[in-house]
């Protein structure tokens, strides 16, 4: 650690510089990543909601309900059907603005219309469906969200394939600059290398010094932007518990494990800790690798 | 053992250093190279060093041809030659200690006993109360006394010097000279000099070289050119 220090002291301005590119490119990175797992996980969410809803009006005897129901299960395009009687309706507003008393008290079950949530076998299943209700008596309102859904999935593709792009560029400017930084640093001390080299060292004793400067400042400034980042995610906390507030869990999978990212989770966040570690560290051991290389040829 | 067979050194640009030049020194020999300017003496310290190759011819370090393109363990070549070089090769922002104790620590050697062998050889070159000095703060001669003592310490067997009295005063050089003399029997010392008075009272095997050839090899000194 002593050395390490002592190194930095001795060329501030190049440790300062590969500090602040690592610190920027990991600064975005996680922004990047934990937005992608935010807009995964919301995806994810939105496609197990009811794929097609069908509000009837509130006047709509049941039983014609219960026929509509019948008939799209009999269709064989449909995996569940869940009727929401006007009761039930009333039950799930009351839990949702059970912290508002004045909006409880403005409704009764009188007025929130009995629905069907159609769940498909297949999503080319649904235009058909949306059609054949929007046919039946009593119906008020068919909400489809297919093209909501199809809409993000385009949206995410977008971005997940524009991120890749993104970070990709963010890592190699990075290694770049680092290399750069490195070899300016390494310059300085071309005689040291030379005299190492001339009395024995081994190529690894000689890029050690470098290759863990480079870990320390991955290291630091993987931890910096974690820090800066949770920050900015406990700022923001009172508006995302109200945006979010209708949503109990939002989850990806790696692999066959499940992380929940909302609500925020400690699990997750360390995830993103190590992922930012881990980037911290590749980047700066491969710049000074490829740095050490250049004055290394025995 | 140290064998140069038929060594021959060409430079890229034509220059001839050493013309098929081929002699043996022993283990623990103490050997002095002389010749003028340009004529091969280190070039020959180089090569032993593996630091260049030769165009030609092989050379055989403890019967490993380290001309032998098969030949990977130049660090371990390396961590059994002490060099004393031409310009020192002080390291300006290490102290003393420092730059003496890298030639142990690049061999993997406890801190313990980088500390204790430090404060042998800066005993041995005089250096006892400078442990802390910056080369900067040090004459020629006492700087050179670091590059001699950062040379020997540990358990290396050969000892190259590269005009280690060069740009030193007559006194200084003798007392530089009285260091290598200390060593004597106990390491293969090879020191490339211009120094006629030095190399005629040490009366020990000269090698003369003049044009990248040999022209005397002589076993008890005498320099004349």
């Amino acid at each position: 650690m002593r050395e390490i220090i002592s190194s930095i002291k001795r060329t501030p301005y190049q440790s300062l510089t590969a500090f602040l590119v690592l610190l920027l490119t990991l600064f975005l990175s996680l922004i990047l990543f934990v937005s992608l797992s935010f807009i995964n996980s919301g995806l994810s969410y939105l496609e197990t909601r009811p794929q097609v809803t069908i509000y009837f009006q509130t006047k709509t005897p049941e039983n014609d309900i219960f026929k509509v129901r019948d008939e799209l299960s009999a269709s064989g395009k449909v995996s569940s059907i869940k009727y929401i009687s006007q009761k039930e309706a009333f039950n799930i507003y009351k839990d949702m603005n059970k912290d508002n008393p004045l909006l409880l008290e403005m409704v009764t079950s009188d007025i929130l219309p009995p629905s069907l949530e159609v769940y498909a076998k297949k999503p080319s299943f649904l235009p058909e469906i949306a059609e054949f209700l929007n046919k039946q008596n009593g119906v008020d309102e068919v909400q489809y969200q297919k093209d909501v859904i199809d809409r993000l999935l385009t949206l995410t593709g977008i971005l997940r394939k524009g991120s890749y792009i993104f970070f990709a560029y963010l890592i190699l400017m990075s290694i770049v600059v680092l290399t750069t930084t490195f070899l300016f640093k390494i310059a300085l001390k071309k005689d040291e290398i030379e005299l190492l080299q001339l009395i024995g060292a081994s190529k690894k004793y000689i890029r050690a010094p470098y290759i863990k400067e480079g870990l320390f400042l991955g290291n630091l400034a993987a931890t910096i932007s974690f820090v800066t980042l949770m920050g900015i995610i406990l700022f923001i906390s009172p508006f995302l518990f109200s945006y979010l507030s209708g949503i109990t869990r939002l989850t990806f999978n790696i692999s066959s494990f499940e992380i929940i990212v909302w609500p925020l989770n400690p699990i997750f966040f360390a995830i993103v800790y190590v992922i930012s570690l881990f980037f911290g560290s590749a980047i700066s051991y491969t710049s000074s690798l490829i740095a050490t290389n250049k004055y290394l040829k025995v | 053992m140290i064998t140069f067979d038929k060594i021959t050194k060409k430079f890229p640009l034509g220059n001839l250093a050493l013309d098929n030049i081929s002699f043996e020194i022993e283990d623990n020999e103490f050997i002095f190279l002389v010749g003028p300017s340009g004529a091969g003496k280190t070039s020959i310290i180089k090569l032993i060093l593996r630091e260049v190759s030769p165009s030609s011819g092989s050379i055989l370090v403890d019967d490993f041809d380290i001309t032998d393109k098969k030949f990977t363990d130049t660090v371990n070549l390396r961590r059994n030659i002490g060099t004393v070089f031409q310009d020192f090769k002080v390291l300006a922002d290490k102290n003393i200690f420092e730059n003496i104790s890298i030639a142990l620590k690049v061999t993997g050697i406890h801190h313990h006993d980088i500390k204790n062998k430090v404060k042998e050889v800066l005993k041995l070159v005089g250096l006892e109360d400078k442990d802390k000095y910056f080369p900067v703060q040090l004459s020629a001669g006492e700087l050179q006394r670091v590059a001699i003592a950062r040379a020997i310490i540990g358990d290396r067997k050969i000892i190259l010097a590269d005009e280690p009295t060069g740009n030193l005063d007559p006194k200084t050089s003798w007392d530089i000279m009285k260091i290598f003399k200390r060593l004597e029997g106990k390491k293969t010392i090879i020191i490339a000099t211009h120094n006629i008075d030095i190399v005629n009272s040490f009366q020990k095997r000269v090698i003369m070289l003049k044009h990248g050839k040999i022209t005397k090899d002589l076993r008890k000194g005498g320099y004349e050119i």
